[in-house]
């Protein structure tokens, strides 16, 4: 009872805090909502043409500082269409008077204090943070063009990685209903012009209704037909494929719809959707628990990140989720990983087909890496679950860069490391250029302290996968 | 309270300003009629709406900050409370007065006392004593912390003067290391594991004894 009354006091307090809380004035509407246009189309664009060259060259000047963009590829090692070679080695530059073993050598709270981390184990920003949006590869751009004579050009921005730290393109397709056919892409990019001819015969019709639909255009925050667009002529808009190239990825990019306000919302690379049928969660933060979510649900996130109220006026596509985006759903989870041969049905490796080195990395893997505690071979190397690593223990949250301000990543998404050869870039922001980088990134947010032989085993065996 | 922003060198403070990064926004969002050096690159000192906006609020929370510090100084019981007060004062008073050198130069009127909430805060301050007037305070300063780096992230964003963003910047990184030492007393006052969820408290966000 006196243990009660001493806490009514506090309680009193605490109730008194949350009533003023009550009548506070909210922060600004546009930290959560976008903003309508306060100028004309033309007067917009003409501002945004004159400023291009500055952010072209502000956002290569972070590159450049933060990663070795030279051409090294790994001798003999082709992405699995066997026509673009896999980039080689640690690409992310070290502070001076460091190595990478020196690095790995300080605490956490070491590397913080003296403002040690790697800036390319930083977020990466979008190459204009504060306009944001779907920023696509020239490949694809060009194929668009020439395919549907549909404009996929910003006037604003332009991509920003060099083609070598990009999948292949196009991107071979593989089917769980046909394995025997092995790539069913014809070395060609799936486009509405294209894909009836390519695909009867192989896939149902079902099937085909969700392709025909995962590449019909609508409207999209940056491609639409308002004054509030980035493409010169008043645009169809943007088919889920344009990112999600032959259901693999061409590295297209955006910022997440998941956080607020602007400065805050970290880069998303696009992601595979290869082995989709295995993944229990999509989205990096959102973890929606199907692909029909997935896919009805985009239409406003990717689509118009988040801002369902921006949606409505630009003209939203809401596909019908008994029919339509069953379809989609059901083309989706026929894509399949590339062939693995070295691996055996349970995820391992063959001994009778791998290196001693593959072997050797498999061993790193699975114990003193780390590595298979989430991507876990057996369920196609990921646990359908999201981690957060952490990285903020390693630097001082709160420095903007180039707009973006870097903050704690939270919680994100595992994703699978199957095919993971073929779809550079790395992390869900795409920060890292290369395998090699990303053994560094986990022997650092890990701590576990891994030798140069350790590392090399891990990169070879990753290459099998 | 309008004494601790003292009427500064403002051109010393506005020199300390880091030169702007050359930032870009979206031009969709500029007023019509804007000056501009060049298409698109708003004129010195050219403010937005979010710009004017954005001095009012974070004037509004900068005197609270300081106010509330100057009367903890004199009630708080505990160092770890006191510390963190002397703190709020000393960095608050440091960013009001660059605030206002900026608010000058873009003759953007600041507001000169509380606004409601703080108003309204201040007056339970000065009824409550002991444990409970810590606990008050700090649970307060967790809250205005969390508004203000919202606001300051908004600001980044959407403002438009490449100086007042600096400031923007510059300033972020203190009211989160703000936001982790108050939550870090927090956590002391209530016996709870820290509500921080960012680093551990650095060096730098250690309450000064």
């Amino acid at each position: 009872m006196s243990g009660f009354l001493k806490r009514l006091p506090m309680a009193a307090g605490v109730a008194m805090l949350f009533s003023v809380g009550a009548t506070a004035d909210p922060l600004p509407p546009d930290a959560t909502y976008r903003p309508l246009p306060t100028l004309p189309f033309s007067t917009v664009k003409a501002a945004d043409e004159a400023q291009k060259a500055q952010v072209l060259q502000r956002q290569q000047t972070l590159l450049t500082e933060r990663y070795d963009t030279a051409d090294h590829p790994i001798p003999n090692v082709m992405m699995s269409g066997g026509r673009k070679p896999v980039q080689a080695g640690v690409r992310v530059k070290l502070p001076a008077g460091v190595t990478w073993d020196s690095l790995a050598a300080l605490s956490p709270d070491q590397i913080r204090e003296r403002d040690l981390l790697p800036a390319g184990f930083m977020p990466l920003p979008h190459v204009k943070q504060p306009t944001g949006g779907q920023v696509f590869p020239n490949q694809q751009i060009e194929q668009m063009r020439t395919l549907e004579s549909r404009n996929l050009q910003r006037f604003d921005v332009d991509f920003d990685l060099q083609d070598r730290f990009t999948p292949e393109f196009p991107p071979p397709i593989f089917l769980t209903t046909h394995p025997e056919l092995g790539d069913v892409s014809r070395g060609q990019v799936l486009s509405i012009r294209n894909f009836y001819e390519t695909m009867n015969g192989i896939i149902t019709p079902v099937q085909m209704e969700g392709l025909r639909l995962l590449l019909t255009p609508f409207p999209q925050e940056e491609f639409n037909q308002t004054e509030d667009r980035k493409s010169a002529e008043p645009s169809m808009g943007v088919a889920c494929l344009d990112c999600h190239a032959n259901f693999h990825t061409n590295a297209a990019f955006h910022l997440t719809p998941d956080v607020r306000p602007q400065s805050a919302r970290f880069r998303l690379d696009t992601t595979s959707l290869r082995g989709l049928f295995n993944q229990q969660i999509h989205g990096s933060k959102r973890s929606l628990r199907s692909v029909e979510d997935f896919t009805e649900f985009e239409q406003r996130t990717a689509y118009f990140n988040g801002d369902h109220v921006s949606a409505t006026r630009k003209g939203v596509n809401l596909p019908d989720r008994p029919n339509q985006v069953a379809m989609m759903a059901q083309m989706q989870n026929i894509i399949d990983f590339p062939p693995a041969p070295k691996l055996d049905p349970m995820g391992r490796l063959d001994p009778s087909k791998a290196t001693e080195q593959e072997l050797a990395g498999e061993r790193v893997f699975m114990g003193k890496g780390r590595c298979a505690e989430c991507h876990t071979p057996q369920t196609a190397f990921m646990d359908n679950n999201m981690h957060d690593l952490k990285l903020e223990r390693f630097y001082k949250i709160g420095k903007t860069v180039n707009d973006l301000v870097m903050l704690p990543d939270g919680p994100i998404k595992t994703f699978t490391l199957r095919g993971i050869k073929d779809s550079p870039p790395y992390l869900h922001d795409g920060r890292l250029m290369t395998l090699a980088d990303t053994v560094e990134f986990f022997n650092l947010v890990l701590g576990v302290k891994l030798t140069q032989e350790e590392k090399d085993a891990l990169v070879a065996y990753m290459l099998t996968l | 309270m309008r004494c601790i922003i003292a009427a500064a060198p403002i051109a010393a403070v506005l020199l300390s300003l880091p030169a702007a990064a050359q930032q870009a926004g979206n031009p969709a969002a500029m007023a019509p009629g804007t000056a501009q050096t060049s298409p698109g690159t708003p004129a010195p000192h050219e403010m937005n709406q979010q710009d004017r906006l954005f001095i009012e609020l974070a004037t509004a929370g900068g005197l609270a900050e300081v106010d509330f510090g100057t009367l903890v100084g004199k009630k708080a019981g505990s160092n770890a409370v006191k510390g963190f007060a002397a703190r709020m004062v000393e960095d608050h008073a440091k960013a009001n007065q660059k605030l206002e050198a900026l608010a000058k130069a873009g003759q953007v009127p600041q507001p000169k006392d509380l606004d409601a909430e703080h108003k309204d805060l201040r007056g339970q301050l000065d009824k409550a004593s002991g444990a409970d007037f810590e606990r008050l305070y700090i649970l307060g300063q967790i809250r205005d912390h969390q508004k203000t780096a919202q606001l300051l992230e908004w600001e980044i964003g959407s403002g438009q003067d490449p100086a007042l963003k600096d400031f923007a910047m510059e300033t972020l990184p203190t009211v989160l290391d703000h936001l982790r030492a108050a939550q870090g007393i927090a956590s002391q006052l209530t016996g709870q594991a820290s509500l921080a969820t960012a680093a551990p408290v650095s060096g730098a966000a250690t309450p000064k004894p």
